[in-house]
Protein backbone atom coordinates (compact mmCIF):
# COMPACT_ATOMS: atom_id res chain seq x y z
CA UNK A 1 0.00 0.00 0.00
CA UNK A 2 1.15 3.61 -0.67
CA UNK A 3 1.59 6.05 1.71
CA UNK A 4 1.65 9.89 1.48
CA UNK A 5 1.80 12.52 4.16
CA UNK A 6 -1.36 13.50 3.83
CA UNK A 7 -2.97 10.07 4.40
CA UNK A 8 -1.85 10.22 7.80
CA UNK A 9 -4.71 11.52 9.78
CA UNK A 10 -6.81 9.28 7.90
CA UNK A 11 -4.72 6.11 8.49
CA UNK A 12 -4.85 7.31 12.32
CA UNK A 13 -8.21 7.50 12.16
CA UNK A 14 -8.97 4.53 10.67
CA UNK A 15 -6.80 2.24 12.50
CA UNK A 16 -6.85 -0.07 10.62
CA UNK A 17 -3.42 -3.06 10.62
CA UNK A 18 -2.30 -2.74 7.34
CA UNK A 19 -2.51 1.01 7.01
CA UNK A 20 -0.34 1.97 9.87
CA UNK A 21 2.19 -0.42 8.77
CA UNK A 22 2.21 0.89 5.78
CA UNK A 23 2.30 4.44 7.83
CA UNK A 24 5.02 3.02 9.88
CA UNK A 25 7.03 2.22 6.88
CA UNK A 26 6.95 5.58 5.35
CA UNK A 27 7.80 7.50 8.79
CA UNK A 28 11.18 5.64 8.79
CA UNK A 29 11.84 7.80 5.94
CA UNK A 30 9.66 11.13 6.58
CA UNK A 31 10.57 13.30 9.36
CA UNK A 32 7.48 15.10 9.97
CA UNK A 33 5.19 11.83 9.86
CA UNK A 34 7.67 10.34 11.98
CA UNK A 35 7.40 12.84 15.01
CA UNK A 36 3.37 12.98 14.66
CA UNK A 37 3.05 9.16 14.96
CA UNK A 38 6.01 9.38 17.62
CA UNK A 39 3.48 12.23 19.45
CA UNK A 40 0.54 9.79 18.58
CA UNK A 41 1.80 6.77 20.64
CA UNK A 42 3.47 8.44 23.05
CA UNK A 43 0.20 9.76 24.30
CA UNK A 44 -1.44 6.28 24.20
CA UNK A 45 1.94 6.00 26.65
CA UNK A 46 1.62 8.70 28.86
CA UNK A 47 -2.23 7.89 29.35
CA UNK A 48 -1.65 4.52 30.82
CA UNK A 49 0.27 6.22 33.32
CA UNK A 50 -2.67 8.16 34.12
CA UNK A 51 -4.71 5.52 35.57
CA UNK A 52 -5.04 6.65 39.42
CA UNK A 53 -4.80 4.44 42.55
CA UNK A 54 -4.55 5.18 46.06
CA UNK A 55 -5.66 3.72 49.59
CA UNK A 56 -9.00 4.68 50.68
CA UNK A 57 -9.24 2.62 53.80
CA UNK A 58 -11.84 4.89 55.34
CA UNK A 59 -14.17 5.06 51.61
CA UNK A 60 -15.81 1.54 51.97
CA UNK A 61 -17.16 2.19 55.38
CA UNK A 62 -18.04 5.52 54.56
CA UNK A 63 -20.20 4.13 51.65
CA UNK A 64 -21.06 0.98 53.71
CA UNK A 65 -22.31 3.94 56.35
CA UNK A 66 -24.02 5.62 53.82
CA UNK A 67 -26.04 2.53 52.18
CA UNK A 68 -26.97 1.34 55.55
CA UNK A 69 -28.86 5.18 56.03
CA UNK A 70 -29.94 4.44 52.91
CA UNK A 71 -31.29 1.64 53.63
CA UNK A 72 -32.56 2.35 56.79
CA UNK A 73 -34.61 5.73 55.24
CA UNK A 74 -36.13 3.10 53.22
CA UNK A 75 -37.37 1.18 55.83
CA UNK A 76 -39.15 4.49 57.36
CA UNK A 77 -40.48 5.30 54.17
CA UNK A 78 -41.94 2.25 53.85
CA UNK A 79 -43.38 1.74 56.89
CA UNK A 80 -44.73 5.43 57.35
CA UNK A 81 -45.99 5.80 53.36
CA UNK A 82 -47.67 3.56 51.45
CA UNK A 83 -46.01 1.95 48.37
CA UNK A 84 -46.28 3.39 45.03
CA UNK A 85 -48.75 0.23 43.78
CA UNK A 86 -50.07 0.74 47.60
CA UNK A 87 -50.95 4.59 46.66
CA UNK A 88 -52.29 3.50 43.42
CA UNK A 89 -54.67 1.05 44.86
CA UNK A 90 -55.64 3.81 47.54
CA UNK A 91 -56.22 6.15 44.95
CA UNK A 92 -58.34 3.86 42.81
CA UNK A 93 -60.58 2.43 46.20
CA UNK A 94 -60.82 6.02 47.26
CA UNK A 95 -62.12 7.05 43.48
CA UNK A 96 -64.34 4.16 43.94
CA UNK A 97 -65.58 5.42 47.25
CA UNK A 98 -66.17 8.75 45.47
CA UNK A 99 -68.29 7.02 42.90
CA UNK A 100 -70.50 4.95 45.26
CA UNK A 101 -70.97 8.15 47.77
CA UNK A 102 -72.58 10.26 44.36
CA UNK A 103 -74.65 6.76 43.84
CA UNK A 104 -75.85 7.09 47.09
CA UNK A 105 -76.68 10.62 47.17
CA UNK A 106 -78.38 10.10 43.84
CA UNK A 107 -80.54 7.39 45.04
CA UNK A 108 -81.27 8.78 48.33
CA UNK A 109 -82.73 12.40 46.25
CA UNK A 110 -84.89 10.10 44.44
CA UNK A 111 -86.03 8.32 47.38
CA UNK A 112 -86.63 11.70 48.59
CA UNK A 113 -88.66 12.74 45.61
CA UNK A 114 -90.42 9.66 45.48
CA UNK A 115 -91.70 9.82 48.63
CA UNK A 116 -92.50 13.69 48.77
CA UNK A 117 -94.58 12.80 45.35
CA UNK A 118 -96.08 10.15 46.62
CA UNK A 119 -97.13 12.38 50.07
CA UNK A 120 -98.45 15.18 48.14
CA UNK A 121 -100.85 13.05 45.93
CA UNK A 122 -102.21 11.10 48.64
CA UNK A 123 -103.21 14.13 50.79
CA UNK A 124 -106.83 15.69 49.98
CA UNK A 125 -106.76 18.71 48.96
CA UNK A 126 -107.44 21.43 51.47
CA UNK A 127 -110.86 23.55 51.12
CA UNK A 128 -110.39 26.40 47.76
CA UNK A 129 -110.32 29.38 49.72
CA UNK A 130 -112.06 31.90 47.08
CA UNK A 131 -109.63 33.77 45.30
CA UNK A 132 -110.34 37.99 46.48
CA UNK A 133 -112.04 39.75 43.55
CA UNK A 134 -109.61 41.43 41.14
CA UNK A 135 -110.97 44.88 42.42
CA UNK A 136 -110.01 44.12 45.51
CA UNK A 137 -106.42 44.50 44.05
CA UNK A 138 -106.91 47.69 42.83
CA UNK A 139 -106.69 50.97 44.15
CA UNK A 140 -110.43 51.80 43.93
CA UNK A 141 -112.62 49.49 45.33
CA UNK A 142 -116.35 48.70 44.23
CA UNK A 143 -117.32 50.25 47.30
CA UNK A 144 -114.97 53.11 47.10
CA UNK A 145 -115.61 53.32 43.62
CA UNK A 146 -119.66 53.70 44.53
CA UNK A 147 -118.69 56.61 46.99
CA UNK A 148 -116.79 58.68 44.72
CA UNK A 149 -119.10 58.01 42.10
CA UNK A 150 -121.63 59.71 44.30
CA UNK A 151 -119.52 62.97 45.83
CA UNK A 152 -118.95 63.34 41.92
CA UNK A 153 -122.80 63.03 41.15
CA UNK A 154 -122.59 65.48 44.42
CA UNK A 155 -120.48 68.19 42.94
CA UNK A 156 -122.19 67.36 39.25
CA UNK A 157 -125.77 68.75 40.97
CA UNK A 158 -123.70 71.61 42.81
CA UNK A 159 -122.08 73.29 39.04
CA UNK A 160 -125.64 72.18 37.47
CA UNK A 161 -127.36 74.93 39.69
CA UNK A 162 -124.13 77.33 39.37
CA UNK A 163 -124.62 76.60 35.68
CA UNK A 164 -128.40 77.33 35.64
CA UNK A 165 -128.01 80.49 37.26
CA UNK A 166 -125.55 81.93 34.51
CA UNK A 167 -127.30 80.10 31.51
CA UNK A 168 -129.32 82.72 30.11
CA UNK A 169 -126.23 84.96 29.76
CA UNK A 170 -124.34 81.94 28.03
CA UNK A 171 -127.01 81.96 25.75
CA UNK A 172 -127.33 85.03 24.87
CA UNK A 173 -123.68 86.70 25.49
CA UNK A 174 -124.22 90.37 25.32
CA UNK A 175 -120.24 91.10 25.49
CA UNK A 176 -116.92 89.73 24.05
CA UNK A 177 -115.78 88.43 27.62
CA UNK A 178 -119.44 86.35 27.87
CA UNK A 179 -119.03 85.06 24.65
CA UNK A 180 -115.50 83.86 25.88
CA UNK A 181 -116.54 82.28 28.90
CA UNK A 182 -119.43 80.69 26.67
CA UNK A 183 -116.08 78.93 24.37
CA UNK A 184 -114.54 78.15 27.64
CA UNK A 185 -117.42 76.58 29.25
CA UNK A 186 -117.87 74.42 26.18
CA UNK A 187 -114.27 73.23 25.66
CA UNK A 188 -114.32 72.29 29.42
CA UNK A 189 -118.21 70.44 28.38
CA UNK A 190 -116.35 68.76 25.80
CA UNK A 191 -113.41 67.59 27.31
CA UNK A 192 -115.33 66.35 29.93
CA UNK A 193 -117.30 64.56 28.03
CA UNK A 194 -114.26 62.60 26.41
CA UNK A 195 -113.17 62.33 30.01
CA UNK A 196 -116.63 60.49 30.90
CA UNK A 197 -116.27 57.93 27.74
CA UNK A 198 -112.90 56.86 28.65
CA UNK A 199 -113.94 56.49 32.49
CA UNK A 200 -116.93 54.44 31.20
CA UNK A 201 -114.19 52.14 29.77
CA UNK A 202 -112.39 51.56 33.35
CA UNK A 203 -114.22 53.01 36.10
CA UNK A 204 -111.65 52.21 38.35
CA UNK A 205 -109.35 54.23 36.73
CA UNK A 206 -107.81 56.90 39.59
CA UNK A 207 -105.93 59.07 36.73
CA UNK A 208 -108.71 59.36 34.95
CA UNK A 209 -110.76 60.08 37.81
CA UNK A 210 -108.69 63.05 38.54
CA UNK A 211 -108.45 64.51 35.58
CA UNK A 212 -112.04 64.60 35.87
CA UNK A 213 -112.11 65.90 39.11
CA UNK A 214 -109.63 68.76 38.17
CA UNK A 215 -112.46 69.62 34.49
CA UNK A 216 -115.15 69.48 36.86
CA UNK A 217 -112.90 72.33 39.67
CA UNK A 218 -112.51 74.09 36.37
CA UNK A 219 -116.09 74.56 35.30
CA UNK A 220 -116.64 75.41 38.84
CA UNK A 221 -114.30 78.16 38.83
CA UNK A 222 -115.27 79.22 35.61
CA UNK A 223 -118.96 79.48 36.22
CA UNK A 224 -118.16 81.36 39.93
CA UNK A 225 -116.06 83.60 37.72
CA UNK A 226 -119.22 84.24 35.52
CA UNK A 227 -121.61 84.96 38.40
CA UNK A 228 -119.00 87.49 40.26
CA UNK A 229 -119.64 89.13 36.75
CA UNK A 230 -122.71 89.76 37.13
CA UNK B 1 -35.33 -11.78 50.42
CA UNK B 2 -33.07 -10.22 53.55
CA UNK B 3 -34.39 -7.78 55.58
CA UNK B 4 -32.70 -4.61 56.71
CA UNK B 5 -32.46 -6.06 60.08
CA UNK B 6 -30.63 -9.48 58.85
CA UNK B 7 -28.61 -7.89 56.48
CA UNK B 8 -27.28 -5.55 58.86
CA UNK B 9 -26.68 -8.45 61.58
CA UNK B 10 -25.35 -11.81 58.79
CA UNK B 11 -23.23 -9.27 57.13
CA UNK B 12 -21.16 -7.76 59.71
CA UNK B 13 -18.56 -4.63 58.35
CA UNK B 14 -15.95 -6.95 59.94
CA UNK B 15 -16.71 -9.95 57.33
CA UNK B 16 -15.99 -7.22 54.29
CA UNK B 17 -12.28 -8.64 53.03
CA UNK B 18 -13.40 -11.91 52.53
CA UNK B 19 -17.64 -11.82 52.40
CA UNK B 20 -19.70 -15.30 52.71
CA UNK B 21 -21.54 -14.24 50.22
CA UNK B 22 -20.61 -17.04 47.36
CA UNK B 23 -21.51 -14.65 44.67
CA UNK B 24 -19.93 -16.05 41.34
CA UNK B 25 -21.92 -14.31 38.53
CA UNK B 26 -22.80 -10.71 38.20
CA UNK B 27 -26.19 -11.71 37.84
CA UNK B 28 -26.35 -13.29 41.04
CA UNK B 29 -24.32 -10.00 42.38
CA UNK B 30 -27.04 -8.25 41.08
CA UNK B 31 -29.80 -10.09 42.62
CA UNK B 32 -27.92 -10.01 46.16
CA UNK B 33 -27.74 -6.28 45.40
CA UNK B 34 -31.03 -5.86 44.62
CA UNK B 35 -32.28 -7.59 48.34
CA UNK B 36 -30.40 -5.21 49.63
CA UNK B 37 -27.27 -7.14 50.81
CA UNK B 38 -24.17 -4.88 51.70
CA UNK B 39 -22.00 -7.95 51.02
CA UNK B 40 -22.64 -7.87 47.17
CA UNK B 41 -22.48 -4.06 47.46
CA UNK B 42 -18.91 -4.88 48.95
CA UNK B 43 -18.04 -7.17 46.67
CA UNK B 44 -19.38 -5.14 43.82
CA UNK B 45 -17.13 -1.90 45.31
CA UNK B 46 -14.29 -4.48 45.14
CA UNK B 47 -14.62 -5.19 41.95
CA UNK B 48 -15.23 -1.82 40.37
CA UNK B 49 -14.14 0.51 43.05
CA UNK B 50 -10.31 1.13 42.19
CA UNK B 51 -11.20 1.99 38.20
CA UNK B 52 -14.24 4.40 39.43
CA UNK B 53 -12.23 5.68 41.97
CA UNK B 54 -9.30 6.10 38.88
CA UNK B 55 -11.99 7.89 36.32
CA UNK B 56 -13.41 9.95 38.83
CA UNK B 57 -9.94 11.40 39.84
CA UNK B 58 -9.51 12.31 36.20
CA UNK B 59 -12.76 13.54 35.29
CA UNK B 60 -12.59 15.68 39.09
CA UNK B 61 -9.23 16.01 39.61
CA UNK B 62 -9.49 16.20 42.98
CA UNK B 63 -8.92 13.08 45.36
CA UNK B 64 -11.85 14.21 47.82
CA UNK B 65 -14.63 14.94 45.06
CA UNK B 66 -13.29 11.49 43.24
CA UNK B 67 -14.12 10.20 46.78
CA UNK B 68 -17.06 11.39 47.00
CA UNK B 69 -18.51 11.10 43.58
CA UNK B 70 -17.41 7.23 43.97
CA UNK B 71 -19.95 7.16 47.20
CA UNK B 72 -22.20 8.59 45.48
CA UNK B 73 -22.37 6.64 42.65
CA UNK B 74 -23.02 3.10 45.44
CA UNK B 75 -25.95 5.08 46.53
CA UNK B 76 -27.41 5.32 43.16
CA UNK B 77 -26.09 2.10 42.09
CA UNK B 78 -28.30 1.29 45.24
CA UNK B 79 -31.53 3.39 44.34
CA UNK B 80 -31.04 2.13 40.84
CA UNK B 81 -30.59 -1.37 40.93
CA UNK B 82 -34.16 -2.04 40.89
CA UNK B 83 -34.25 -0.98 36.79
CA UNK B 84 -31.10 -2.46 35.81
CA UNK B 85 -32.39 -5.29 33.38
CA UNK B 86 -29.05 -6.82 32.57
CA UNK B 87 -29.00 -5.98 29.03
CA UNK B 88 -25.60 -4.31 29.57
CA UNK B 89 -22.40 -5.14 32.14
CA UNK B 90 -23.01 -3.72 35.45
CA UNK B 91 -18.97 -2.15 35.09
CA UNK B 92 -20.79 -0.02 32.02
CA UNK B 93 -23.59 0.49 33.81
CA UNK B 94 -21.58 1.54 37.40
CA UNK B 95 -19.45 3.44 34.51
CA UNK B 96 -22.43 5.58 33.05
CA UNK B 97 -23.43 6.06 36.77
CA UNK B 98 -19.97 7.33 37.76
CA UNK B 99 -19.55 9.81 35.10
CA UNK B 100 -23.17 11.35 36.03
CA UNK B 101 -22.52 11.73 39.25
CA UNK B 102 -18.67 12.92 38.17
CA UNK B 103 -20.40 15.84 35.88
CA UNK B 104 -23.41 16.94 38.59
CA UNK B 105 -19.92 17.13 41.07
CA UNK B 106 -17.96 19.51 38.36
CA UNK B 107 -20.91 21.75 37.85
CA UNK B 108 -21.74 22.03 41.40
CA UNK B 109 -18.51 22.87 42.23
CA UNK B 110 -17.93 25.26 38.82
CA UNK B 111 -20.67 27.31 40.22
CA UNK B 112 -19.40 27.22 44.04
CA UNK B 113 -16.26 28.49 43.11
CA UNK B 114 -16.58 29.75 38.83
CA UNK B 115 -13.35 28.01 38.35
CA UNK B 116 -13.34 25.16 35.90
CA UNK B 117 -9.58 24.23 36.87
CA UNK B 118 -9.21 20.23 36.27
CA UNK B 119 -5.69 19.76 35.74
CA UNK B 120 -3.40 17.59 38.51
CA UNK B 121 -4.98 17.42 41.82
CA UNK B 122 -2.00 19.19 44.09
CA UNK B 123 -3.41 17.17 47.01
CA UNK B 124 -2.51 14.09 44.41
CA UNK B 125 1.46 16.31 43.69
CA UNK B 126 1.53 15.23 40.50
CA UNK B 127 4.46 13.72 41.47
CA UNK B 128 6.65 11.65 38.65
CA UNK B 129 7.70 8.14 39.88
CA UNK B 130 9.48 5.27 37.90
CA UNK B 131 6.72 4.24 36.29
CA UNK B 132 5.25 7.57 34.87
CA UNK B 133 5.40 9.24 32.01
CA UNK B 134 7.30 12.58 30.80
CA UNK B 135 4.14 13.75 29.20
CA UNK B 136 1.76 12.72 32.15
CA UNK B 137 1.77 16.31 33.42
CA UNK B 138 1.41 18.17 29.81
CA UNK B 139 -1.01 15.50 28.88
CA UNK B 140 -3.50 15.99 32.05
CA UNK B 141 -3.87 19.65 31.65
CA UNK B 142 -4.19 19.29 27.88
CA UNK B 143 -6.77 16.96 28.70
CA UNK B 144 -8.49 20.05 30.72
CA UNK B 145 -9.15 22.11 27.82
CA UNK B 146 -10.90 19.31 25.88
CA UNK B 147 -15.00 18.69 25.88
CA UNK B 148 -15.91 16.52 28.74
CA UNK B 149 -17.26 13.95 26.14
CA UNK B 150 -14.44 13.68 24.35
CA UNK B 151 -12.32 13.82 27.43
CA UNK B 152 -13.95 10.98 28.40
CA UNK B 153 -13.75 9.28 25.70
CA UNK B 154 -10.16 9.31 25.95
CA UNK B 155 -10.08 8.67 29.82
CA UNK B 156 -11.68 5.24 29.66
CA UNK B 157 -10.06 3.59 26.11
CA UNK B 158 -6.62 5.49 26.88
CA UNK B 159 -6.44 5.17 30.57
CA UNK B 160 -8.95 2.91 31.48
CA UNK B 161 -9.02 0.25 28.95
CA UNK B 162 -12.63 -0.01 27.75
CA UNK B 163 -13.27 -0.73 24.69
CA UNK B 164 -15.32 1.23 21.88
CA UNK B 165 -18.08 -1.52 21.95
CA UNK B 166 -18.91 -0.83 25.94
CA UNK B 167 -18.00 2.73 25.32
CA UNK B 168 -20.34 3.14 23.16
CA UNK B 169 -22.71 1.66 26.01
CA UNK B 170 -21.62 3.89 28.99
CA UNK B 171 -22.02 7.11 26.74
CA UNK B 172 -24.65 5.81 24.88
CA UNK B 173 -23.54 6.74 21.80
CA UNK B 174 -22.62 4.74 18.37
CA UNK B 175 -19.43 2.75 18.58
CA UNK B 176 -18.33 5.04 15.68
CA UNK B 177 -18.99 8.18 16.84
CA UNK B 178 -16.66 6.55 19.87
CA UNK B 179 -13.90 5.92 17.62
CA UNK B 180 -14.24 9.38 16.30
CA UNK B 181 -14.14 11.18 18.96
CA UNK B 182 -11.41 9.11 20.13
CA UNK B 183 -9.49 10.65 17.58
CA UNK B 184 -10.40 13.90 17.53
CA UNK B 185 -9.05 14.00 21.17
CA UNK B 186 -5.90 12.54 20.28
CA UNK B 187 -5.54 15.04 17.09
CA UNK B 188 -6.11 17.71 19.46
CA UNK B 189 -3.34 16.58 22.19
CA UNK B 190 -1.29 15.87 19.94
CA UNK B 191 -1.46 19.71 18.31
CA UNK B 192 -1.08 20.89 21.97
CA UNK B 193 1.71 18.77 23.09
CA UNK B 194 3.57 19.43 19.62
CA UNK B 195 2.95 23.14 20.62
CA UNK B 196 4.06 22.71 24.17
CA UNK B 197 7.10 20.90 23.28
CA UNK B 198 8.00 23.47 20.78
CA UNK B 199 7.44 26.40 23.27
CA UNK B 200 9.85 24.41 26.02
CA UNK B 201 12.47 23.90 23.26
CA UNK B 202 12.29 27.86 22.70
CA UNK B 203 12.67 28.80 26.33
CA UNK B 204 15.55 26.03 27.11
CA UNK B 205 17.02 28.19 24.14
Amino acid sequence: MKFECKDLDYVLRRQEPESLKALEAHAENCAACREQLRLWNEISAAATCMKKSWDTPQLWPRIHQALVSEMQEDTFRRERFPSKHKVQFLSQLEVLLANWRTAAAALALLLISLSSAWVLLRTPAPPSVPKPPSSEKRLLTEQTLREVESAEDAYLRSIEKLSKLVQSRIDQPTSPLLVSYREKLTLIDAAIDDCRANIAQNRFNTHLRMELLSMYQEKQRTLQELVKEE
Amino acid sequence: MLSLQQTIKEIPLSTRKNPDFPLNAERDLVEACRSGSLAAFEQLYEAHGARMKSIALNLLGNISDAEDAVQESFLKVYRSIGNFRSQSAVSTWICRILLNVCYDLRRKRQRRQQTPGLGPDPEWGGSADAADHPLRLTLEKSLSRLHPRTRAVFLLFEVEGFKHSEIAEILEIPEGTSKSLLFEAKQELRRLLFKSQREGRLNAT
